[in-house]
């Protein structure tokens, strides 16, 4: 005869609820853990200050490798969306406006999220594949053994690059997206390049600015300490490597969208 | 003394990894922990040298630095020898601006020297063989002249002539840095040519502590499986 706590285990209800709450706790540990190891990094910054040559380096990765795929994605996205656009612009009669539609979309929008997901693809996995591989080949242990803060060294140079560099990638990559969907607007709806260049300031504020500046701040440094995150926590071999990987590339598009929504609704509400 | 390990325990989840051990290394002594594999005996050097937490008991160290010496070397890939070597002394808070690039490049090549390894500042770890990765990590350990030397199965993989060259340098060590050292292994030639004592492993507790020729005499059930590696006997492989 089975107790009632026997029969609810084998229910599924229970089942579904289980599994349910471990997910939780486990999402709700990896939030913790993301959290902790941004807390670790601020003190060692304050206690031992910054690595300015290795810094650069993670900068000259953060910024300039990732340059040509992330202008590849703006610009092309700003092909695609202008050549819907424009031609329905110019029917409507609000050729005028083309130039005003695709700066506004391109600062608020389309450079820093393209451009964030550009990053992640490209750096982010980077970083979380060259963590776990230290960590699988014990060479985080061995920084920790020989006196290094692992923590320190590893982390606080990829963020604050991840921090300062995201900004003048999107700045560039939004740039030449506008000046893209003004060659697309030119080519697919015939609008000439002063009218196009002609209204580009007229919807564009410091705001917008200083908004898409501190988001591609947010959102450089966010996928550097997830991706730093995951990979200093891999486990296992290569399928450790693989697994940590995976997982910050999922956690850092998610995280970008997530802020994405919060500065939309801080600053465009 | 230099380390004196009391009455330790290492959990994991439920699980009893290292079950009330004690032991005590002198300086200039070279402990061997021997055992099977998922003795626990990697998990000792780990809590030694901090890179775990302990749940219980206690572990004494004299003052100054532990080095370890890694199964797999687990040498900086990106960086070079040079770099590599040199890296507690370039990195650490206490050390980085005590020496100028010029005292670095003295202290890496004696430290070469050393190994038998002269020369090789500029190459990367990938560039090198399993033998020169070990004495290259050899090296690194030895940096900030340390009072404890852990070394992790440093012969696995070797060919003979190699572990002969590295059981030779850990003894060499000794004598030159009157370290207290541990190593584990579970090769006899490691065992008997460079231990001074051995400690066997067996489901997180020791079963047998004594020296190399004691080991070898087989007088223990444990140590007799061990030698002869058999089967038959106390120990039983886990799944």
């Amino acid at each position: 005869m089975i107790t009632f706590a026997q029969y609810l285990r084998k229910s599924a209800t229970y089942k579904i609820f289980s599994t349910l709450s471990k997910e939780l706790m486990h999402f709700t540990l990896t939030i913790g853990q993301i959290a902790q190891m941004g807390i670790r990094m601020t003190e060692r910054i304050f206690r031992d200050g910054i690595d300015i040559k290795e810094l650069f380096a993670q900068c000259e990765r953060f910024g300039i490798s990732s340059l040509p795929i992330t202008l590849s994605i703006v610009g092309m996205t700003s092909i695609i969306v202008s050549s819907q656009v424009a031609n329905e612009m110019v029917k409507q009669g609000g050729s005028g406006l083309i130039g005003m539609l695709m700066t506004i979309l391109t600062v608020r929008e389309v450079g820093v999220i393209m451009s964030g997901f550009a990053l992640i693809s490209m750096i982010g996995s980077s970083l979380a594949s060259e963590l776990a591989t230290m960590r699988v080949t014990e060479q985080i242990d061995a920084i920790d053994v020989l006196g290094v803060d692992s923590v320190g060294y590893l982390f606080t140079p990829r963020v604050l690059s991840g921090i300062f560099m995201m900004p003048i990638v999107v700045i560039i990559a939004s740039v030449f997206g506008v000046i893209l969907g003004g060659v697309a607007s030119n080519i697919f709806s015939g609008l000439s390049y002063r009218a196009y260049f002609t209204s580009v300031w007229l919807g564009l504020y410091m705001k917008d600015l200083w908004v898409c500046i501190s988001k591609a701040a947010v959102f450089g440094g966010t996928i550097a300490l997830i991706s730093c995150t995951f990979g200093y926590f891999a486990k296992g071999g290569a399928k450790g490597v693989g697994l940590a990987t995976t997982k910050a590339v999922v956690w850092s598009f998610i995280s970008i969208v997530i802020w994405d929504m919060i500065f939309a609704m801080l600053f465009f509400f | 003394m230099s380390i004196e390990v009391k009455n330790l325990v290492k959990r994991f989840e439920d699980k009893v990894i290292i079950n009330d051990i004690s032991f005590k290394v002198n300086d200039g002594e070279i402990l061997a922990i021997v055992g099977f594999s998922g003795s626990g005996k990697s998990t000792v050097l780990k809590l030694i040298s901090g890179l775990i937490p302990y749940d219980e008991g206690e572990i004494i160290t004299s003052e100054g630095d532990i080095a370890m010496v890694f199964q797999y070397s687990a040498l900086f890939d990106s960086l070079n020898v040079f770099d590599n070597i040199s890296f507690a002394l370039r990195e650490r808070k206490d050390l980085r601006k005590l020496y100028t690039h010029e005292q670095l490049q003295k202290i890496v090549a004696q430290k070469l020297e050393l190994v038998g390894l002269q020369g090789i500042e500029n190459k990367f770890p990938s560039e090198l063989s399993g033998g020169m990765q070990k004495r290259v990590s050899f090296a690194r350990a030895i940096v900030t002249q340390p009072n404890t030397i852990l070394y992790d199965e440093p012969t696995a993989g070797l060919d003979p002539m190699s572990s002969t060259l590295i059981e030779d340098y850990i003894v060499q060590l000794k004598h030159e840095i009157n370290a207290a050292s541990i190593v584990v292994t579970h090769q006899m030639s490691t065992i008997t040519r460079t231990a001074d004592r051995v400690i066997m492993l067996y489901d997180g507790k020791i079963v047998f502590e004594g020296s190399p020729d004691e080991l070898l005499r087989q007088d223990n059930p444990y140590t007799k499986q061990f030698v002869t590696a058999s089967l038959e006997g106390p120990m039983q492989m886990k799944a």
